[in-house]
């Protein structure tokens, strides 16, 4: 298992360091930079410069990020404060440490992301298993109906409604905001509650129907017919064999599921207007912020490669025959 | 002021602090049609296109006056959807920092408002508005007596001197740079490199501080301007002790009735009373609320459904910079409960159709465009009457000298676009010359603009390609000298009442260059020459010679077609107290802002 993990975070190691290039140049590719956005009225040469230089932008390019780089092992000291491992650098736009903007928002994205996941995940597979078991009947049908109308629905259509009905009209809860766990966990949760409840519509009618049919197919594998035959009690089969293995398609598809709401949930923060990860992300394009960019974006590739290897970790456990190799 | 542009996709760059000066309508909100609140906005734009005032030391001394019914205590909570980019004043040039500004920050001077459309400029930290030589060339300030920062050490003229030499240093480079080019030219940095961080400092002959309270300012030119300049938040103190240079940003001290608690970017920011702001040095603010919250990230499309729901904190809610969203205007003023809670007016921006005078050479095509042009389609995706007016010419009703009849194109009669009389100067141009590339942001706004434009000017013979320019970057892509484009739709508008803050810098043939807002690159002898003569003469002389140069550019030149007036509509939540438009600031007048209960 050591030698596992050691390997494949060297191999996340290279990949992030390949993303961070990938993006990088691309970045620097586009047709117009941050010092001109940021000139504004004005712009005459001499000022253009002036921000350049302030940015560090007039520094070569293998220079930038190289610095970049090696920053988030060795840290960097900017005219506007320290910026320690792990630096990110210093967003241009926010005029902070992209590592400590990160870690601001992180709490909101891991709010919503743990939240919805416990949502998602009981209702989700609760339903779809509860409809496999009952396969064919009013039971399985309902979940199934529901499942699939609701995997049609979208955030930023449920999300507005949602906030019509029990905000804007009734007054019946206080616009969504984040308030730290540790400091009010009841504020926490009502806080939240609107976004988690929306998200999770969306990610639990796609759990429903996938652990429904997973669970169905493990139903009729050889060894759940022979335990069966054996005389092994239906309900005894059902979680103690064929829930096991159903469990591995829904781990693969939780551990993109989560990565990407880790990386951040645009939609759900945009509609929301929340301030996470994403709504970070999407202020870092639209203002040509290179560091941000490249600090959001390794962020979110550093947890993608972390959850394969976890789901990869998973497999291994949930069916013995995985070895890690 | 600014272009419309943005250093920020999202927000509307808009007028700083010396801005959108006189003429707005500026009342309360007393209800009616939209086509009234127009006709009100006109009236008293022209009331007020008289100038500003500068004030003596009565006016110019503390407290303010009261507003009526006003309540202490409370905290009011702000939605805005950019975030604040510097907090630094030396770095502040945009609105929503300015609207923070007059908060935390105080300078010199600054602009007073009455409530009636009138606009003055009054001593801030200053005794008066200041005392010029006969040929405006010096000015001299005094200090009034115990003024504080917020740590309760003393301000002096020091600090004033402090506060002007540091924006010579590198780390300045965003806020406005009047004053250092005028105190020592276009290439001011080089005077003081180190921005008088060593033992260099501007000399007597330049900035001189004989007393503690005593500021003299020599300039070279006649500088009649020099109290507006000097109202701009970009000149507000920075106490030199206290100064941490690039850091500040970050931590800045306050001067005002207000200081920062607490400071997310990009996030959150909190406001709380300043114990060492005394009302009696300040003639201007109040600070009637113990506190503000600001919430960053909240679109406009939240801010005004949250408004209109006006549930729990929203009660105690302002829109900042923000405006009503476009979609939700009819929700607004459909409900008189939600309609009496709004404020309007016009801001200082010119809406054009700039042409790109490098390869629309015809001015017979320029002037046939600036007759097909619709308006009136395009205010409508502007939010209609209550997101901008038709504009006859390219003067703001919010700039002296603005004369709502001048209408040489007859915009006012034909709002929709004179589709004759453009076909009729057409009908002998190649059609080589009418097939043009019009540029358009790849935002809302700039998708609803595009059709305007293809559908006016298709219906005379224009062959329009239309070209999507990413909208953060859009002023960017224009603002090249050698862009490919034929015409895009530009926004400016001043930076204090005077027509110099426009005409220069948008039809300065000697401002030609990338990243510069002459976006026509209109070169015109004529034009140059009423430039040079108006900045130099005294402003009733100058009034006149920029109504010549007006003429001359719109008339004889023609490098941009008027569109609209763009106009403010703001919303706020039922508890507020204190609501009134800013004709100085075009948003709401956050110095006398208050809570009902």
């Amino acid at each position: 298992m050591l030698q596992f993990i050691i390997r494949r975070s060297v191999g996340a190691a290279a990949t992030l360091i390949l993303i961070g290039a990938a993006t990088f140049f691309l970045f620097v590719a586009a047709p117009s930079d941050y010092a001109s956005l940021a000139c504004g009225k004005d712009c005459s040469p001499t000022r253009l410069e002036d921000i350049r230089h302030a940015l560090g932008l007039d520094q070569p390019l293998a220079q930038q990020f190289w610095e970049f780089m090696s920053g988030i092992v060795a840290g960097r000291d900017f005219p506007q404060g320290d910026c320690p491992a792990p630096c990110l650098g210093r967003s241009f736009y926010f005029n902070e440490n992209v590592w400590d903007l990160i870690v601001d928002r992180l709490p909101l994205t891991l709010s919503l992301t743990v939240g919805g996941i416990v949502c998602f995940l009981t209702v989700g597979i609760g339903a779809g298993m509860l409809a496999a078991y009952r396969r064919g009947t009013l039971v399985d049908k309902v979940a199934t109906g529901t499942s699939m109308v609701l995997s049609s629905f979208q955030i930023y259509f449920l999300g507005p409604i949602a906030l019509l009905v029990f905000v804007y009209s009734t007054g019946w809860m206080d616009d969504p905001k984040y308030v730290p766990f540790t400091q009010d966990p009841v504020g926490w949760l009502v806080g939240l509650s609107i976004p988690i409840l929306v998200m999770s519509t969306i990610f639990t009618a796609q759990y429903t129907r996938m652990s429904r049919s997973s669970m169905i197919e493990q139903l009729q594998e050889e060894h759940v017919r022979t335990a069966r035959a054996k005389g092994m009690s239906r309900k005894y089969v059902f979680f103690r064999y064929a829930w096991r293995g159903s469990l591995i398609p829904i781990v693969t598809v939780l551990g993109i599921d989560i990565s990407a709401l880790l990386g951040g949930g645009v939609v759900t923060e945009l509609t929301f207007s929340l301030q996470g990860i994403g709504r970070l992300a999407v202020d870092a394009a639209t203002n040509k912020d290179l560091p941000l960019t490249m600090g959001v974006m390794l962020v979110g590739a550093f947890f993608i490669l972390l959850m394969n290897m976890l789901v990869d970790i998973a497999y291994a456990w949930i069916d013995p025959r995985v070895r890690l190799s | 002021m600014k272009s419309l542009n943005s250093r920020r996709a999202r927000a509307i760059l808009v007028a700083i602090a010396a801005g959108s000066l006189a003429l707005t309508g500026c009342s309360e909100n007393t209800g009616g049609s939209s086509g009234k609140d127009s006709k009100e906005d006109q009236k008293k734009a022209k009331e007020q296109s008289q100038g500003v005032a500068y004030l003596d030391a009565a006016a110019s001394s503390g407290p303010a006056e009261e507003v009526p019914g006003a309540k202490s205590g409370g905290t009011v909570t702000v939605y805005q959807e950019s975030a604040l980019t510097h907090m630094d004043p030396g770095q502040i040039y945009v609105s929503d920092a300015g609207q923070f500004s007059n908060l935390v920050f105080r300078g010199l001077t600054n602009f007073q408002e009455d409530g009636k459309g009138n606009v003055a400029v009054v001593g801030d930290l200053a005794t008066d508005s200041g005392k010029a030589s006969n040929d405006n060339k010096t000015w001299t300030f005094t200090l009034k007596d115990d003024l504080k920062d917020q740590n309760g050490n003393p301000i002096n003229s020091a600090d004033v001197r402090h506060t002007i030499e540091r924006l010579y240093a590198e780390f300045i480079f965003d806020g406005p740079t009047f004053l250092q080019s005028w105190l020592s030219g276009a290439d001011y940095r080089k005077a003081l490199p180190d921005g008088g961080f060593g033992d260099k400092h501007l000399p007597d002959s330049v900035l001189e501080t004989p007393d503690d309270k005593t500021i003299v300012f020599h300039f070279d030119k006649p500088r009649p301007d020099l109290p507006m300049a000097l109202a701009m938040p970009g000149y507000s103190i920075v106490p030199e002790e206290t100064d941490t240079k690039e850091k500040y940003d970050q931590a800045p001290v306050a001067t005002g009735p207000y200081k920062i608690a607490e400071f997310k970017a990009g996030k959150s920011l909190k406001l709380v009373k300043n114990e060492n702001w005394d009302p009696k040095t300040d003639a201007v603010r109040h600070q009637y609320v113990d506190g503000w919250n600001f919430q960053f990230g909240v679109t406009e499309s939240t801010q005004t459904k949250r408004l209109i729901a006006d549930q729990g904190d929203s009660k105690n809610a302002i829109q900042f910079t923000g405006t009503v969203d476009a979609t939700q205007i009819q929700d607004v003023i459909g409900d008189p409960e939600v309609k009496k809670r709004t404020i309007q007016g016009y801001a200082p921006y010119v809406m054009q159709l700039s042409f790109n005078m490098d390869r629309v050479k015809n001015k017979t095509v320029r002037d046939a465009i600036t007759y097909a042009v619709n308006s009136k389609s395009l205010i409508a995706g502007e939010g209609g009457a209550y997101g901008g007016d038709v504009a006859p010419n390219l003067f703001a009703p919010t700039l002296p000298g603005y004369d709502a009849t001048y209408d040489p194109y007859g915009r006012l009669k034909t709002p929709q676009g004179n589709i004759e009389k453009a076909k009729e100067l057409l009908a002998d141009v190649p059609a080589a010359e009418k097939k043009l590339v019009f540029a358009y942001a790849n935002s809302e706004a700039g998708q609803k603009r595009k059709v305007a434009i293809e559908d006016a000017l298709g219906k005379v013979g224009i062959d329009v390609v239309s070209k999507e320019v990413d909208s953060a970057s859009y002023y960017e892509q224009i603002g090249k000298v050698n862009n490919p484009y034929d015409m895009y739709i530009t926004g400016w508008g001043q930076d204090w009442p005077s027509p110099a803050t426009v005409v220069t810098p948008v039809y300065d043939g000697e401002l030609i260059g990338d990243g510069q807002s002459n976006y026509s690159h209109i070169n015109d002898a004529k034009v140059q020459e009423l430039i040079n003569k108006a900045i130099t003469q005294q402003p009733e002389e100058a009034a006149k010679t920029w109504d010549e140069a007006h003429k001359r550019i719109l008339e004889e030149v023609n490098p941009a077609a008027p569109l609209w007036y763009v106009k403010q509509f703001q919303l706020y939540g039922s508890n507020i107290g204190g609501a009134r438009y800013s004709t100085e600031s075009s948003y709401m007048d956050i110095t006398r802002v208050f809570l009902k209960s």
